[in-house]
């Protein structure tokens, strides 16, 4: 089994440290979500996987054997900024993309005919890549990690200016390598897209780790201090109940409320001021917190909102 | 290596087959020719126009028929005679009947301190220069004529004497001065522009994969360092076919001069017989054609080459530290200027060719490209001095792609702020 270990990890640029003795695995079949906000470490971690940077101290391992050039040819990567030759016709780029990873040219062709077809994209193969539009850029950005086949697949943030559908054709393939046995790690700051598609995931803040594991045990380990409200009138309770401080609001609309309680507040405080204060109440239920909300508990409220702006900026 | 030769086809083979390339390929040497050719002939256009007619008013009596005897060779001046009032040539010189008109006075045979005036509606140099000349040769054939001078020994004093320059070298090759010289010229700035140029084409494609941001993705599955030179040696390859492609002209244009110059004149213009062989009409029309020694042209050739290699690395490491090619023009300034200062001494080096600045100069890795070749063809360089300043250039680049290697590796990952030169050269002292 192809695993992949960080061990204790760190990386300096001058005076900045960009990586501070990290540590995690990822497993095949699985897919690890690496999280956290720009400058938080993520980019300079993945670039110390894909041995395009060597780390400081520490050391990143693949299949048992430290990465190198042999590592680069059985991976995949889709690395933030997108970008393609632009003068080379499509299928050229392709073919040569994949020669650089290993694969004899008749193969790659062969490779790069397969996924434009899947891709529904064959009649590209002949046009310059600077005469596709930016979503087609970005499939045949996604062919070109895919077309050597890798066994370690690395996206950063590959959604980012994606259309919904192709957003969605995405997925789904990546849901689809996970089924082959593949590692793929998958680095973001949108937290629902993580929530959606990983198996464990790994916070980070300021070049730190500051939390790893399941996605479904980190969920429980913030057990159910969640409270989701739907209903119809005055939401003046929801005030009323964070100047008391029995709860935070994670999100807010008109008519739907998802709040945090606070310490040890009974949820049923929440309920009480709902229904003295709403004409009417649909639902009321306790949850396990969101992603979004579990990383602030852990990396305090103001790293947290600088992530959401981020988040909006980058939306 | 292997993924080096891989990067090394493609931008080769993306450049060649361009139509810019080709289009330059072919049409280079036709401007260049087209460049030799155009002050010559505009020269002669100009000539054309100076046409010039001009009145005499002679006091002599002799000067103007001497004038006018001579005026039919290669002279563009017809001299007519006139009679005073100068006031009324003045008007017809206004009028344009004539261009000029000169008053040759008695005292002109006589009297040493004489002088004429010429008047006419412009003011070129040329126009009285040769009018100047043509009189003083009158004067002096008519000075002599009266004192009874035998006609030898006029003839003795209008001898002229031809030098022709010959270079002689150890290899006993004896090449034909001037023309070699030209040609040294001629490879030293071939040599500045090229280096100059298709250092630009590396810094361009650097600069470009940079704002793409395709050197990611390229860089996850090559080491920097290969893409560099796959990069560098990429577009040498394409300079360097260029460059054959253009020897091979020069060559082909040197040895079928003859039968080019037979589709132009015909034999009878040169006064040599109808059947005479591309040879002699070379020789009629006073083209004599330089040997070039073969291995002149080999050398030029690796030294084109390492200049190449050292000056590209550089223009590379400049490329990788910046998102534009506006920003790149501080950190330029320490490639450019020992680009140029060889410039500086090319005419000291073809005068001067054995001093010793000329060998030093010959010898420094950053300057031996221009001016080694150029020292070859202005002097018979020892086979020591050449081996030894290539091989020095050899070392230089070496040098230069290792640091250019190691600011490179870092510098495309540098976005935002231009850096400063400092900057650059601290990330060369990076681990």
């Amino acid at each position: 089994m192809a695993q992949l270990h960080v061990s204790d990890v760190a990386k300096t640029y001058g005076a900045t440290t960009a990586v501070d003795h990290v540590s995690f695995s990822a497993a095949p079949g699985r897919i690890l979500g690496l999280l956290g906000p720009n400058g938080a470490g993520k980019t300079s971690t993945i670039r110390m996987i894909t041995h395009i940077t060597r780390p400081d101290s520490g050391s990143v391992t693949y299949d048992g054997r430290p990465v190198g050039p042999w590592s680069q040819q059985r991976m995949g990567y889709l690395p933030e900024e997108r970008g393609l030759y632009k003068r080379l016709k499509v299928k050229e780029q392709l073919v040569y993309l994949g020669t650089l990873k290993g694969l004899p040219r008749r193969e790659a062709s062969e490779k790069a005919d397969y996924w434009l077809d899947r891709f529904d994209a064959s009649d590209w193969g002949s046009m310059k890549t600077e005469e596709l539009s930016k979503g087609m850029q970005q499939k045949i950005q996604f062919i070109a990690t895919l077309l050597h086949d890798p066994s370690l697949l690395i996206f950063d943030e590959p959604f980012s200016g994606l259309d919904p559908i192709n957003a969605d054709l995405l997925r789904d393939i990546i849901l689809d390598l996970r089924k082959d046995d593949r590692t793929i790690l998958f680095a973001s700051h949108r937290m629902e897209q993580v929530e959606q598609l990983c198996d464990d995931i790994c916070l980070m803040a300021r070049g730190e780790i500051v939390l790893r594991g399941a996605l479904r045990d980190v969920k429980r380990q913030f057990g159910r201090n969640t409270v989701v409200v739907e209903f119809d009138g005055n939401d003046a309770f929801v005030d009323a109940l964070v100047d008391a401080d029995i709860v935070r609001v994670n999100t807010r609309t008109a008519h739907r409320a998802e709040l945090t309680l606070t310490g040890n507040a009974p949820a049923r405080r929440v309920l009480d001021a709902a229904l003295s204060g709403v004409d009417e109440l649909y639902r009321f239920e306790r949850v396990e917190p969101p992603l979004s909300e579990i990383f602030v508990e852990t990396v305090g409220e103001a790293e947290a909102r600088r992530m959401q702006e981020q988040a909006v900026a980058a939306a | 290596m292997y993924k080096i030769w891989l990067i090394l086809r493609s931008e080769f083979w993306r450049r060649v087959r361009s139509t810019t390339f080709i289009v330059a390929t072919l049409l280079a040497p036709l401007l260049l020719i087209a460049l030799m050719f155009a002050p010559a002939l505009l020269g002669e256009l100009g000539e054309e126009s100076s046409e010039h007619t001009v009145a005499v008013v002679d006091h002599t009596g002799t000067l103007l028929d001497r004038l006018q005897d001579a005026s039919g060779e290669a002279s563009r001046l017809t001299f007519v005679a006139a009679n005073p009032p100068t006031d009324s040539l003045r008007a017809a010189v206004l009028a344009g009947e004539y261009d000029g008109f000169v008053v040759l006075p008695t005292s002109l045979l006589t009297d040493d301190n004489e002088t004429v005036t010429y008047y006419s509606t412009e003011s070129s140099l040329g126009g009285p220069a040769r009018l100047e000349s043509r009189l003083e040769d009158a004067v002096r054939d008519a000075v002599l004529a009266a004192r009874e001078v035998p006609d030898t020994i006029q003839a003795l004093m209008e001898r002229e004497v031809n030098v022709s320059p010959q270079v002689l070298s150890e290899e006993g090759e004896a090449g034909s001065g001037i023309i070699l010289t030209f040609i040294g010229f001629g490879m030293a700035f071939l040599i500045y522009f090229a280096v100059f140029i298709y250092g630009q084409f590396v810094m361009q494609g650097v600069i470009q994969e940079k704002s793409n941001r395709v050197v990611e993705v390229v860089v996850s599955s090559v080491r920097p360092f290969e893409l560099l030179m796959g990069k560098v040696l990429g577009v040498g390859a394409m300079g360097l076919t260029q460059m054959i492609v253009w020897v091979a002209l020069a060559g082909a244009g040197m040895t079928f001069a003859g039968t080019l110059l037979a589709l132009f004149v015909t034999p009878a213009d040169l006064g040599v017989p109808t059947d005479a062989s591309a040879q002699e009409l070379m020789a009629a029309a006073g083209i004599t054609m330089p040997s070039i020694p073969f291995s002149l042209v080999v050398w030029f050739l690796l030294f084109f080459v390492g200049g190449y290699l050292l000056y590209a690395s550089l223009f590379a490491a400049v490329g990788s530290a910046v998102e534009q090619q506006q920003d790149a023009q501080n950190l330029m300034y320490p490639v450019f200027i020992p680009l140029v200062v060889p410039l500086m001494f090319v005419t000291f080096v073809v005068e001067s060719p054995d001093s010793m600045l000329s060998l030093v100069l010959s010898l420094v890795p950053f300057f031996s490209p221009i001016i080694m070749p150029l020292r070859m063809t202005a002097a018979a360089v020892p086979v020591w001095q050449t081996l030894l300043a290539f091989g020095l250039l050899v070392g230089g680049f070496v040098f230069t792609i290792w640091v250019a290697a190691r600011i490179y590796r870092i510098g495309i990952f540098m976005y935002g702020k231009t850096p400063s030169l400092t900057e650059v050269v601290k990330w060369a002292t990076y681990r």
